[in-house]
Order: structure tokens, then sequence, then C-alpha cells
């Protein structure tokens, strides 16, 4: 397969990623992952918050992506995300700090909505976790 | 001499004025190049953000089989604009050089050719506010002292109010009237259509010829998703543009003051030289007088 797919991946505060690659997976909000290879239909979808991971020289990356649109052509991908960063933008640190802090909110959250936000608190930070390797993200 | 010593006081002022200007100009080169980083930084995002808008909008129209939801639907088929709600963008400060003047008329002359009624009118800055005073005219919600860290939080606001209003059909368009940057030293008064939006034809044209997209889980819900997200970003830009403008167009004012004020000052001291040499050269003649005398 000699065909590349020309993945764009830009966030309002900054472009995140641009490069040829062989392979992207992405999540979508409705429908979970997909898969795109070269030749793909045309396709336009809302991102979910997950891991995206394209395959460059034989060599699976991730990079994280928290909502926005997808959009898929024959030899494109543009993700139009509202939060991403790659692993090497990830600071384990603060996303270890942040579980913490989210699971202490989750024994401590009264009303459905303080539940909702620690829920979406903590698998923001399992997802860049899980990116960036760390064991804690693999329970995710 | 009392002319010398008036001088000297007048140099020494000028001087004083030279340093604000100076440190103002500063001041202005460091909020300049935080204000075009974040622009420069979101300009490829609004950038795509278009385009893929433009590829879905052209792919509803260009399907009959597509039955557009009312929100969808509002926002592709432009309406008769009766009813119009206008965002003006200037700064909470002067010295700016014709920054807020150049917006200002432009906004005299979108008002004084419009012939929709002005329903909202919302207001970002200080001057844009006495603007808006001073004409009378309707006042939605003024934004003063915003800081660059607070714009999404304005946007938000203004564009969730904004689309309900679109949707709930109390507005037929929504304008944004602002300086858009150019570089540093120059800004373009511009009045923008966010929603409905231009279509250009060479866009719809060439995308037609494209195999048409899927979209998922169905058009309507893609639609009504991205719309938001496209009006936020869009305003988002307008409000970046205009910050950096304004930083820019104050650098520009305040280097050519600090200039000025270098010429003056040359100006000045030759003057004070010349009474200086004058009144040497009275005294030598007194002495060589009173000498020969």
């Amino acid at each position: 397969m000699s065909q590349l797919i020309k993945l764009e991946v830009v966030t309002p505060e900054r472009p995140v990623f641009s490069a040829e690659v062989a392979e992207v997976q992405f999540p979508t909000a409705t429908r979970g992952y997909y898969g795109i290879l070269p030749g793909h239909t045309p396709l336009m979808t809302e991102v979910g918050d997950g891991l995206l991971y394209y395959v460059q020289d034989g060599q699976k990356h991730f990079i994280t992506v928290f909502g926005g649109f997808a959009e898929v052509g024959p030899d494109r991908v543009t993700i139009l995300a509202r939060e991403s960063e790659t692993v090497d933008m990830i600071d384990l640190e603060r996303a270890e700090a942040s579980r913490q802090r989210a699971l202490k909110l989750l024994k401590e959250a009264l009303t459905e909505h303080d539940l909702a936000a620690a829920q979406a608190k903590l698998n923001a930070s399992l997802i860049r976790l899980q990116a960036a390797g760390h064991p804690a993200g693999h329970g995710f | 001499m009392a002319g010398l010593q008036d001088i000297r006081r007048r140099i020494r002022s000028v001087k004083n004025t030279q340093q604000v200007t100076k440190a103002m100009k500063m001041i202005s080169a460091v909020k300049l190049r935080k204000s075009q980083e974040r622009l420069v930084a979101l300009r490829p995002y609004a950038g795509k953000m278009m385009e893929v808008v433009r590829r879905v909008v052209g792919r509803i129209k260009g399907d009959a089989t597509i039955q557009p939801g009312p929100a969808a639907r509002a926002f592709l088929f432009p309406r008769e604009e009766k009813r119009i709600r206008v965002i003006l963008v200037a700064s909470d400060k002067g010295l700016c050089g014709g920054f807020n003047a150049n917006v200002l008329k432009a906004a005299n002359a979108f008002v004084a050719e419009t012939t929709s009624e002005i329903v909202h009118l919302d207001v970002v800055g200080k001057r844009a506010a006495e603007w808006a005073r001073k004409r009378g005219l309707p006042a939605g919600a003024e934004y003063i002292g915003i800081p660059l860290t607070g714009l999404q939080r304005v946007v938000t606001e203004i564009s969730e109010s904004a689309a309900a209003q679109y949707n709930a059909g109390e507005i037929d368009a929504l304008y944004v009237i602002y300086n858009y940057f150019n570089s540093p030293m120059s800004q373009t008064p511009t009045v923008f259509r966010v929603v409905p939006m231009e279509l250009d034809r060479r866009v719809e044209g060439r995308d037609a010829l494209e195999v048409s997209h899927l979209l998922e889980p169905d058009p309507n819900a893609v639609l009504e998703t991205l719309l938001p997200r496209f009006v936020e970003t869009e305003l988002l830009r307008n409000l970046l543009e205009s910050s950096a403008s304004e930083h820019g167009a104050r650098m520009a004012a305040m280097d050519k003051a600090s200039s000025n004020a270098g010429d003056m000052i040359a100006k000045l001291t030759l003057t004070m030289n010349k009474i200086r040499q004058a009144s040497i050269t009275n005294q030598i003649i007194e002495i060589v007088s009173g000498a020969n005398a």
C-alpha cells in the first residue's frame, strides 16, 4: 500500500499535528471508533473524547482528542478538536494529579451534576495517562 | 535670560512625555505579540472550520433527498434581513491612532446604509459603548475591560444567545464590525456577516465535483453541532483580530509620538543653543567695549 493519508489535527489554541500517515483511528461521539485507511469515502462526523492513533512507518502513535469534528476524504483526515495533544505535550504529573483530584471529587459528589463533572474529569485524565503509557491508564 | 529658562523647561517636559510614549510603545509591543500569537494559532483552525462547513453546506444544498431540519434550514437559506444583530468591536482606551475612528466610521456607514432594523447591538470596548449611547442605538450587552483570557467567555455568551435568537427567528442575520489585522502597521475596518454564511460560488462549484460526504450519524445532527461551533470560532477570531489590531495601532501611534517628541527636542535644543550663543556673544561684546572705554 503506497497511498498515504494526510492527517491534520488542529485546535483553537494551536495546530497539533500534521503529517502523512498510513492509517488513522479516532473516537466518534456517537458511533464508537472509526478506522480510516487511504481511499475512504468522504465522511463528516462529530469527534468524541478518547485516543486517536495513527500508523506511521509501521509504528503506532497516539494523540488525545476531546470533542470536535472530523472530516475524512480519500486522502485526508482533518480533525478539528476542541482540545488535543500529542504524547509529547502531555504532562504526566499534572494528569496524575488531576486523576487523584477527580477521584476525590467523585467520592464527594452530591449532585448529579457534580458527579458527571467529576466523571468527565476522571475520563480526561485517564485518556491522557493511557496515551502516555502510564499504568493507571490501562484500567480505562 | 528668561527665554533660556523657558526653553530648558519645555525640553524637560517633552523628554518626559517621550519617555511615557516610549514605555507605552513597549507595552503595546508585548501585548501585540500575545494577541498575535493567539490569532496566528487560531487562524488555521478557523480556516479549516470554514472549509469543512462549506463542504457540508454544499453537500446538503446539492442533495434533494436530505431534508434539513429547522436550524440547518435557517442557516442554509438566508431569509429576508428584516431584523439583525450587530456586534461592534472597538477598544477600551484611546491613544491608538485611527483604530477606533476607523471602525466607528465603518459602523456609521453600516447603520446609514442598512435597510434592516438593528434589534440587538452588542458592544465590545468602551469606545464602542460610548458611540452606541451617542447614537441612541438599542444597547445589548456591553463588554468593557475584557482581558485577552476573558475573550472565550464573551464569545460563548454572545454566540449562544445569538444562535438561540437566530433559530427562534428573532434575528435574520448576525454581523460583526471590527478591525481586521493585516499586519502590526495596518488594520482594515471590516463588516463581516457570520450567519447566514456567505458561500462563494467558486468554492461551491469546486465542491460539487467532489464525491459527496456521508454525514454521520445524520446530516442534521452534524449541522446542529457544527454550526454553533462555527459561529463561536468566527467570533473568537474576530475579537482576536481586533485585539491584535488595537495593540498594533497603539504601537504605531506611540512610535510616531516618540519620534515626533525626538524631533521637537532637537528643534528646541537648537533654539536653546542659539539663544545661549547669542547671550555669550553679547556678554563678550560688553566686556570688550568696557575694556576699550
